[in-house]
């Protein structure tokens, strides 16, 4: 914290002393996140610690269970508000037909981060857009001047900047509906989530969300992924567009029952 | 070979006739370019709504309308847009379930007569006779999905886009009465396609790469890209049989319609001033038409333009309210 601030002092002076060095450093290029990225590990199933457990259809045998994890949240602890909490177990105990992920939802933010499906940054100068492999979610950041949500959504509104080496990108606008794990982790409309992406080394970002809701959290919390490039040489976003695995949970009610 | 490289050019030419309003001497218009070097056609470029796939056979070979048809059309669009803006239905009006007029986003009209240039006439080639049995005894003879006529057994008795799965390559960008956003934005060796709804993108590599295994099979296909000078030509394969050509890519009736897997799209992506990218597309698909056809969608940038979020599954309350209704009316009648 010292370090960084200081260091942040001497650049700034430095700046100010050499004129043509600062103009060097408004110009010079911003970290490259292009690439297909993907993270490793079972934050899908939990953003919490977890053991493995069976999965919500005993019928798949172990297949559907959860592996078990380390979480990423800062400190394992979601600070929920009491009514939230109960939600969070109830949430739990219905995910077979609640989770929207099961329904082949919008993902959401943060969950289509770290979902176990590549996404791949395109980036200009001017916009950068991530799309998503999962559902075909995506979203565009826009790097201009800030914008208000138009309406309410899955995937929110983005509105990003740098500062530094950091793509920090301000999420409003979410309709709170997409869950933030298979557990049953959830947020309300009043969610606000600021991401940071952060290049470390070629092949490597680190993804850190801040996360607030006044109706759902007593206070902001934060969860932590590295991101890992997809290296192949034919690395390309396939499909995954989820609707027919979907339509038999969410309409097989309703279809006619043949007497055969 | 010789054939398709004739088709392409003779779409150009009446594409470069189109872009510029009539057929005059053609100035070539050099776009500006993305700090590496690529020609730079990037951002958000709408559809406007309006010009018939195909020609009306009065029109014959006439692909553009006269200055007094024009004229008329743009009158036409003008009131349309007087009547779009009203937040309510006037007294005495025909009101239907579609959505409220104000949704609508029909754009400005051309002077296209067809959104087919080739072949000349502006109509589609014929059918192939292995298609047409498959039209004709497609689901027991019902007809392919998109001729929906009120059938409500399962979610599979509906088309794509009802149930919300895609519209297709073409039909994400075939204009059509709202959310005709596509977005443009590209990366050193990567062009992004983005299509409002149903919220698709299509991240086209330009690296000569080539497509994917013949297994695997995708509702908006396997795509790449290179230039050709100013222009960036993609060329589509791996689809899957499901989708169809058309508005929306339903299957409505009277659309070009359902086509095989063995369909192949080479879209043509041109510039051809500071505010129009021509969107020109070769269907080629020896098993459905007797011959490749070309159609040409000149999309206006529009920066105010903005693109929302298309959630069609998540709020497809209509899919449940179908098949259960129906149900209710099987069990009303055998009371």
């Amino acid at each position: 914290m010292l370090n960084s601030s200081l260091f942040a002092t001497v650049a700034v002076l430095s700046l100010a002393a050499i004129p043509a060095s600062a103009q060097a450093q408004a110009a010079r290029p911003k970290p490259n996140l292009n690439g297909i990225w993907e993270y490793i590990g079972t934050a899908n199933w939990d953003i919490q610690d977890h053991s493995a457990y069976q999965g919500p259809l005993q019928d798949l045998g172990a297949i559907g269970a959860a592996p078990a994890g380390q979480g990423i949240v800062e400190g394992n602890e979601i600070p929920y508000l009491p009514a939230a909490a109960a939600k969070k177990k109830q949430n739990f105990a219905n995910r077979r037909t609640t989770d929207p992920e099961a329904k082949c939802y919008m993902p959401g933010i943060p969950r289509a981060t770290y979902m176990p499906f590549p996404f791949q940054i395109v980036q200009s100068p001017k916009d950068i857009l991530m799309v998503y492999e999962y559902a075909s979610a995506n979203r565009a950041i826009n790097m201009g001047k800030p914008i208000e949500a138009p309406t309410d959504t899955w995937m929110g509104t983005s509105n990003g900047r740098w500062e530094g080496d950091t793509l920090v990108v301000d999420v409003t606008g979410l309709n709170g509906l997409a869950w933030f794990d298979r557990a049953g982790n959830f947020a309300s409309d009043q969610l606000h989530v600021v991401e940071r992406f952060t290049k470390a080394g070629n092949d490597r970002i680190n993804y850190e969300a801040t996360i607030e809701d006044p109706k759902t959290f007593s206070r902001s919390w934060k969860i932590s992924v590295p991101l890992y490039r997809r290296a192949e040489k034919n690395a390309q976003l396939l499909e995954f567009k989820c609707v027919e695995f979907a339509e038999e949970l969410l309409y097989g009610q309703f279809k006619k029952q043949t007497s055969k | 070979m010789s054939r398709r490289f004739l088709t392409s050019m003779s779409a150009l030419a009446v594409a470069i006739g189109l872009a510029s309003g009539q057929v005059k001497s053609v100035k070539t218009y050099t776009p500006p370019k993305t700090p590496w070097g690529d020609p730079d056609i990037q951002g958000i470029w709408p559809g406007n709504m309006g010009t018939p796939m195909q020609r009306p056979a009065n029109l014959k070979d006439r692909a553009l309308y006269t200055d007094e048809e024009f004229a008329q059309r743009q009158e036409q669009a003008r009131k349309q847009a007087l009547t779009d803006t009203q937040e309510f239905a006037s007294e005495n009006a025909k009101v239907s379930i579609g959505p409220p007029s104000y949704w609508t986003e029909r754009g400005k009209p051309t002077r296209q007569t067809s959104l087919i240039v080739d072949p000349p006439d502006g109509r589609l080639p014929p059918l192939t006779p292995e298609e047409q049995k498959f039209r004709k005894e497609a689901r027991g003879g019902r007809g392919v999905t998109g001729e929906w006529r009120g059938e409500a057994d399962s979610y599979e008795d509906m088309n794509l886009y009802y149930r919300c799965i895609s519209r297709g390559l073409l039909g994400s960008v075939i204009p059509v009465v709202y959310n005709n956003g596509n977005q443009i934005v590209q990366s050193p060796g990567y062009v992004a396609f983005r299509n409002e709804m149903i919220h698709e993108t299509r991240v086209i590599p330009l690296d000569g790469r080539p497509h994917v295994g013949s297994s695997i099979q995708m509702y908006m296909g396997d795509s790449r890209g290179h230039w050709e000078g100013n222009t960036l030509v993609v060329e589509t394969t791996n689809f899957t049989d499901k989708t169809s050509i058309g508005s929306n890519g339903a299957g409505y009736p009277g659309d070009p319609g359902h086509h095989s897997a063995a369909l192949r799209l080479t879209e043509r992506f041109t510039r051809v001033d500071a505010t129009t990218l021509n969107y020109q597309v070769t269907i080629d698909d020896p098993k459905t038409w007797t011959k490749p056809w070309t159609i040409l969608i000149p999309l206006a940038q529009n920066s105010n333009y903005q693109m929302i979020e298309y959630a069609c599954h998540e709020g497809n309350y209509a899919m449940g309210d179908i098949l259960s209704g129906a149900r209710a009316q099987e069990a009303a009648k055998s009371k």
